[in-house]
């Protein structure tokens, strides 16, 4: 990684446990599950969603219709970013603010609609109003223009590793001085062809339930949200008077080049990005405090995290803090990094770990709790694993950093 | 930080696949613009598209066969080893967590989608087969290219819609010069869609008889499809092993308009700030571009909105800086076709030839520049900028040179 200390200096979430920071804090260390069973439309669906999602009430009205789901979402987060920096907030039209959203679909309803809407009514009756909405960085594009993001914008897609990327590519960006201030993080939305894809797949647990590191789990449970780190250098966070709550410390990332559906059993690849991510912080498998796993009660990929985690931190693991955020958020698919990423730092923020909602112990030698756990070391790693063979690492540190 | 080198070059395009039948057919001004063959066009009130025609995929895959992925990735694998090819890296030299994919696109796997509807609509949703659906992410078609090259590196899609080549050919860089790979395959791919389709020809933005960017008369832009695949790796290296070097990246910059979804900055905000931040990573001026690869889709906005930009960058200058826009050949390529016109920049500093724009026949006073009207120019350019506008009010230019400038 090139020099500069990069820091987290805000956040902003919408989630199925919380919008804001404070209200997402607060559940995720109840250890509140976001998933829940809705049959208001028939079918009983089981998921972690944005229950009764309002974005007028952050939002306004205004200029709302134009924006789908994923885009809805995404404001919000960028909405709840800003506005928790206070009098700090960046000015409207600075040219160094910029957003870097980590996404797997983009508004995946509004693509099948407008094909749809061709399909069945004929190519000339489409609205060309809705076409903006079904490229996949429009989320992006969308928010830039409701919050005046005058710098880069960048739209990542890694899988269900989207997320982390797509803050590491921001952490790069501000490195490089590409910008001043970045709203990194990622958004997914859940629609009847996410909830289709994951049934279809069977990839989704019958019981309704997220196990993450059980051998008796049966699948996960589809999710949404979306969450922001404001990102900036620690320089520019002192000179805009906010105190930063972490650091983005090191990075690391590997493709398992097998399958694009398939987990490697061998954990090679997720063992690498472990190992890259730890390497390039500078830090030590013993100075990692806490986990914040990627575990979302797919067996064979939580087998192979568990299986990289044991290699990392050895007899080590059966004593460390891990928290599976999927327990409570679902498998929020391009999103999913990001609320991770959101997860490490609060632990940070708290010095413990938050609980994995409703799970005490786990399988493959490691331990999940239903209550905060101190953590055991200054640095939080933060996984991410996709089945499309990408798995990627983040280490995150305290904000003073110690001269790291 | 390490110097980047262009040093393969892999294009799939609609005037022929790899840079030499590529690079010939842009010389002679070939038109790859035809009407659509891919789907019925008779509903649309135009019918002009350019296609990638006749493309096998089969030959061009080697590890998995080719109905495991869709079209995007397809054209993406078949540019990425002929990129390979074309760079003479031996992958077995280079320890694989440390070769890359960055690739951009602006639909991914859109035929997935047309095919859901289409069985949803034929047979409803129960017919949907389930092991279609992992195939549509965008990500898969660098993880595509990644699993038929066993790269275990970093491996990403940037999806910055019609800019996103540009990005994707950019954050190589940004990975290469900080030590983060050795190898990096950067580029962009798009399959022709009639969802892509439908939404141009709603805009009123498909020019009906011809692509004729700068003209007066311009009418629009047309859709069309491929890919291409750059090798980058630090010129150093490329140097060492003695690779051809087309050219090299200087440094890059991107915007965002935060203006309007699909329309342009009425002043070209953003397009100036992403050619001047591209400029200044560089470490060069104005008067030191000899030529710009334009976005040039030969919409009426577009192209007046570029030429504003690049007038109000290059003052007096502007004039005489050769500005081509081979979307008059080749369609705009959507998320590939920063990629292939970067392609087309590393071969013009390369060859000595800047490639023209073809169907100019009347200047249009908002277009006062010189955009190499109908015939190819030897000018050995050495600093070139190529630039890349999209939707959501995303630029991005980049800035390549000759290893040499003195």
């Amino acid at each position: 990684m090139a020099p500069g200390r990069i820091v987290v200096s805000g956040a902003g979430v919408i989630s199925s446990i919380g919008a804001g920071v404070e209200d997402f804090e607060r559940a995720l260390f109840q250890g509140t599950s976001g998933i829940r069973t809705d049959g208001s439309n028939g079918a009983q669906v089981t998921a972690a969603d944005v229950a009764g999602f309002t974005p007028q009430q952050w939002l306004g009205n205004k200029g709302i219709r134009v924006l789908d789901r994923s885009a809805r979402l995404l404001c919000v987060a960028t909405h709840l970013a800003l506005e928790g920096q206070g009098p700090a907030r960046p000015a409207e039209g600075d040219d160094g603010l910029g957003m870097i959203c980590g996404t797997m679909f983009g508004g995946l309803h509004s693509i099948v609609s407008f094909d749809w809407s061709g399909l069945t009514d004929g190519p000339s009756y489409v609205n060309p109003m809705e076409f903006p909405n079904t490229v996949i960085n429009s989320p992006a594009g969308q928010a830039a223009i409701k919050f005046k993001l005058r710098g880069i914008n960048s739209t990542v897609c890694a899988g269900l590793a989207s997320g982390l990327y797509a803050i590491h590519y921001g952490a790069e960006a501000l490195r490089l001085k590409r910008a001043r201030v970045l709203l990194a993080g990622g958004v997914e939305e859940l629609c009847e062809e996410s909830l289709l894809g994951f049934r279809k797949t069977e990839v989704v647990s019958t019981v309704g339930r997220v196990r993450p590191f059980s051998r008796e789990s049966d699948g996960t449970v589809p999710g949404e949200g979306s969450a922001l780190l404001v990102l900036e250098t620690a320089e520019t966070a002192a000179a805009r008077g906010v105190t930063p709550w972490a650091r983005v410390v090191g990075f690391g990332c590997s493709h398992d080049a097998r399958a694009i559906s398939a987990y490697d059993p061998s954990a090679e690849g997720a063992t690498a990005a472990m190992e890259l991510a730890l390497e390039s912080a500078g830090v030590t498998p013993e100075e990692v405090g806490g986990v914040i796993a990627a575990a979302g009660g797919n067996r064979a990929g939580d087998a192979m995290e568990a299986r990289a985690l044991s290699k990392v931190f050895g007899q080590r693991l059966a004593r460390l803090p891990v928290t599976a955020p999927k327990a409570a958020l679902g498998e929020a698919m391009g999103a999913s990094g990001a609320l991770a990423a959101l997860v490490g730092v609060l632990a940070l923020k708290r010095g413990m770990a938050p609980p994995t909602a409703g799970c005490e112990g786990a399988d493959y030698g490691l331990s999940l709790s239903r209550q905060p756990v101190p953590l055991e070391g200054d640095f939080v790693l933060v996984n991410a694993v996709s089945c499309d063979g990408n798995n990627a690492s983040l280490v995150l540190g305290p904000a003073d950093g110690g001269g790291r | 930080m390490r110097r980047v080198a262009i040093t393969g070059l892999g294009l799939v395009t609609p005037i022929g696949s790899g840079w030499k039948r590529f690079w010939d057919g842009l010389l002679a001004g070939t038109s790859g613009i035809a009407p659509v063959t891919s789907f019925d066009t008779s509903a649309f009130p135009v019918h002009l598209g350019a296609e990638v025609k006749g493309f096998d995929p089969a030959p061009h895959l080697r590890r998995r066969p080719p109905e495991s992925m869709g079209r995007g990735a397809q054209l993406a694998v078949a540019a990425a080893w002929m990129a390979l090819e074309d760079s003479g890296a031996e992958l077995d030299r280079y320890p694989r967590r440390r070769v890359g994919v960055s690739m951009g696109t602006t639909s991914g796997e859109p035929l997935f989608i047309e095919r859901y509807n289409d069985i949803r609509k034929a047979n409803g949703l129960d017919a949907v087969p389930g092991d279609m659906l992992p195939k549509y992410p965008c990500h898969t078609i660098p993880a595509n290219i990644a699993i038929e090259m066993d790269l275990r590196g970093p491996c990403l899609m940037i999806p910055t819609a019609c800019a996103a080549g540009n990005y994707a050919i950019g954050n190589a860089f940004d990975l290469l010069r900080s030590g983060q790979a050795d190898l990096m395959l950067a580029g962009g791919a798009d399959a022709f869609s009639r969802i892509t389709y439908t939404g141009f020809s709603q805009l009123g933005a498909i020019a009906p008889e011809r692509c004729q960017p700068f003209d007066k008369n311009r009418r629009g832009m047309v859709p069309g499809e491929g890919a291409a695949v750059l090798v980058l790796e630090p010129l150093d290296a490329a140097q060492a092993r003695g690779a051809t070097v087309y050219a090299e990246v200087l440094g890059y910059g991107l915007s965002c308009d935060s203006h309007h979804m699909t329309a342009a900055h009425p002043e070209g905000d953003g397009a100036v700030r992403a050619m001047a931040m591209a400029m200044t990573e560089s470490g060069v001026g104005p008067e030191a571009i000899d030529y710009i690869s334009a976005h040039g889709t030969g919409t009426p906005t577009n192209d007046r909105v570029e030429s504003i930009a690049v007038k109000a960058l290059f003052q007096e200058r502007a004039a005489r800086v050769p500005i081509s826009s081979i979307k008059s050949m080749l369609g705009h390529t959507m998320g590939a076709a920063s990629a292939i016109e970067a392609a087309a920049c590393a071969l013009a500093i390369h060859t000595g030839m800047i490639p023209p724009t073809i169907n100019y026949q009347e200047p249009d006073p908002d277009c006062d520049l010189d955009c190499v009207p109908n015939q190819a120019r030897e000018t050995h350019p050495r600093v070139v900028l190529n630039n890349a506008y999209a939707f959501g009010g995303n630029n991005a230019s980049l800035c390549l040179s000759a290893t040499e400038r003195a």
